[in-house]
């Protein structure tokens, strides 16, 4: 009895706060709601949101921005391995590379939006290569905003993933790589052979962790670089259900993308559960 | 363990197959290797670069008034003067400072002695409930941010801080409760039992002698949240109404938003933002790593 008084203010603080808002969250995607008052409009609700475009763009930038995972897993897989190769300073390198993850991604979204800017750092490097007719402005266009969105996405997400990989590379058995080259074996075949499948538990939580991110930490990026904008260029889930609710008051709306947004990003776990199940 | 005795593999370990008075062929051998490091050195310093960036976009640029800023040269402190008249920095370092304590406190309190029951005080149902906990790490807030707004709206919280303070406290929970409940599985029973014989009782073993046992997941927990709760926008810009208490991303933010304030101001106060966050984490490096590897065997 001892065990559940004392697993009991954490069990009311997360039923309370995350649990009971679910199941509120699922009642109210069938209402028309303001805050104040909610009237039952049943499943209608969800086939009127189904034929809302906006639901569907926001579903489709998220798709999209799928596409920068693999490079939020390649370059800190890279930059890892070289940092494991320890050349002189190799530990101040680490701490430089780490640094940007702690700053807040409202700030990270600042200096992007002046990297990204007409005179900006981006334009400078292309002038400076003696492309001086090119002029860039990725985020003021609909075709280009989303590619900058998840550039700086990548950028955000080296440190967590370098640092995850490289404490993976740690636990690797050097004597493996040695006897590996010894029998003659290549730096491409030692990769994958022996690197890669040991670092594959690593690889899969830092999998799941981008995804989550992309799903869910976009906000604060969004927030200050585009606005979600231009139009609904890089309106992702998460910014379509802040601007459904705050901007247009549509709760119930809002709601109903919220268990939307709930379900994709279950499927993500289940995945990751299923991963680890079939390994065991 | 193997991995303990064998050296560590660095550039003067790794060739032992080259002995004194060498042959041209091995010195021929042993140059691309050199060169190689040269050119692995040369593309890490590269990658530095483009790390540090934003913090050269942010030094530089709030070096300059918004005029040389618009036009390109120049340096001037007076962005970093007139800054607390446009974002009251002060404030605003303080609000994010008491949400910070705050949230983190109550996280601490009630995630510690809910990972020590789940790892030696089981009681019924106990796996279950510890599995639908650590599921809701999984809960974005976006997902439930609307019954989670009006909620806290009625219980008249999202004035000041308190309605941040609880939505941190509760989103952050989930996740000191793995990381406690992983820990302490790692501490032998007999430690804990020892102390109930000795009439500490549950409360009093849990705090004479789980607590100090605990120290490292504490500051694992303690760092992790200070960044995420620092760092953080949408809680604080929803649930803390008023703007007299808004903490410093919140501010940082709503005014970038605006598109009014002068650009070398805000990259100022970004940096006084970033400030507090990047010490904590240069200081407790070690406990982040050791927070997002939590889970996987070592």
């Amino acid at each position: 009895m001892a065990g559940f008084l004392f697993a009991l203010p954490a069990i009311a603080l997360v039923v309370g706060f995350i649990g009971v808002p679910i199941g509120q969250a699922v009642y109210y995607s069938f209402t028309e709601w303001n805050g104040l008052t909610s009237t039952w409009i049943g499943a209608s609700a969800w086939t009127q949101a189904f034929h809302n475009s906006n639901l569907w763009t926001a579903l489709q930038n998220n798709a999209l921005l799928l596409l920068a995972v693999p490079f939020a897993l390649g370059l800190p897989l890279l930059i890892a391995m070289l940092l494991h190769q320890r050349v002189v300073g190799w530990k101040i390198f680490r701490s430089i590379y780490f640094l940007p993850t702690a700053i807040s991604w409202v700030v990270l979204g600042l200096v992007a939006e002046r990297f990204f800017a007409y005179h900006g750092t981006l334009n400078s490097l292309i002038h400076a290569v003696g492309l001086s007719h090119v002029s860039t402005n990725m985020l003021g266009y609909e075709s280009t905003a989303l590619t900058a969105l998840g550039i700086t996405f990548v950028f955000t997400m080296i440190g967590t993933n370098t640092m995850l990989f490289l404490t993976g590379l740690a636990t690797l058995d050097p004597s493996l790589e040695e006897a590996a080259r010894i029998d003659g074996a290549g730096r491409w075949r030692i990769f994958r052979s022996i690197t890669l499948p040991h670092l594959s538990r690593f690889i899969q939580l830092a999998f799941v962790m981008t995804v989550i991110a992309l799903f869910s930490a976009l906000f604060s990026l969004i927030f200050v670089m585009t606005g979600g904008g231009p139009g609904y260029a890089t309106t992702t889930m998460e910014f379509l259900i802040y601007q459904t609710g705050f901007d247009q008051g549509a709760f119930g709306t809002a709601a109903l993308y919220g268990i939307i947004l709930f379900v994709l990003t279950a499927i993500v776990g289940v995945v990751q559960l299923r991963l680890i199940g079939s390994e065991e | 363990m193997t991995t303990l005795a064998t050296p560590p593999h660095g550039p003067e370990v790794t060739p032992p197959e080259a002995p004194a008075g060498e042959t041209p062929a091995s010195d021929a051998r042993r140059r691309p290797a050199r060169v190689g490091r040269w050119v692995l050195f040369l593309v890490m310093v590269l990658i530095a670069i483009v790390m540090l960036y934003p913090f050269w976009v942010m030094i530089v640029t709030s070096l300059k008034s918004e005029a040389q800023f618009l036009s390109g040269g120049g340096f001037s402190w007076l962005s970093w003067k007139n800054l607390t008249a446009t974002i009251p920095v002060g404030q605003e370092v303080l609000s994010s400072t008491i949400v910070c304590t705050a949230s983190i406190l109550i996280i601490l309190a009630v995630g510690l002695p809910a990972g020590f029951a789940f790892a030696k005080l089981r009681f019924r149902a106990s796996t279950v409930v510890f599995l639908i906990i650590v599921s809701a790490m999984m809960v974005p807030l976006q997902a439930i941010l609307m019954p989670e707004f009006v909620n806290v709206t009625r219980l008249g919280l999202t004035g000041g801080y308190l309605g941040a303070i609880v939505v941190y406290a509760a989103l952050g929970t989930p996740f000191s409760v793995f990381l406690f409940a992983t820990y302490f599985r790692g501490v032998p029973d007999e430690l804990i039992e020892a102390g109930i014989v000795d009439g500490l009782g549950y409360f009093g073993a849990l705090w004479r002698l789980v607590v100090p046992i605990a120290i490292p997941a504490i500051a694992t927990v303690t760092v992790l949240q200070f960044i995420q709760i620092w760092d953080d926008l949408l809680v604080g810009l929803l649930f803390i109404q008023n703007t007299s208490e808004r903490p410093i991303t919140v501010g940082l933010a709503v005014l970038a938003a605006g598109r009014t304030t002068s650009i070398p101001e805000l990259m100022a106060g970004s940096l006084v933002s970033a400030l507090p966050a990047m010490v904590v984490y240069l200081v407790f490096q070690r406990y982040l790593v050791k927070g997002l590897t939590m889970g996987i065997d070592r």
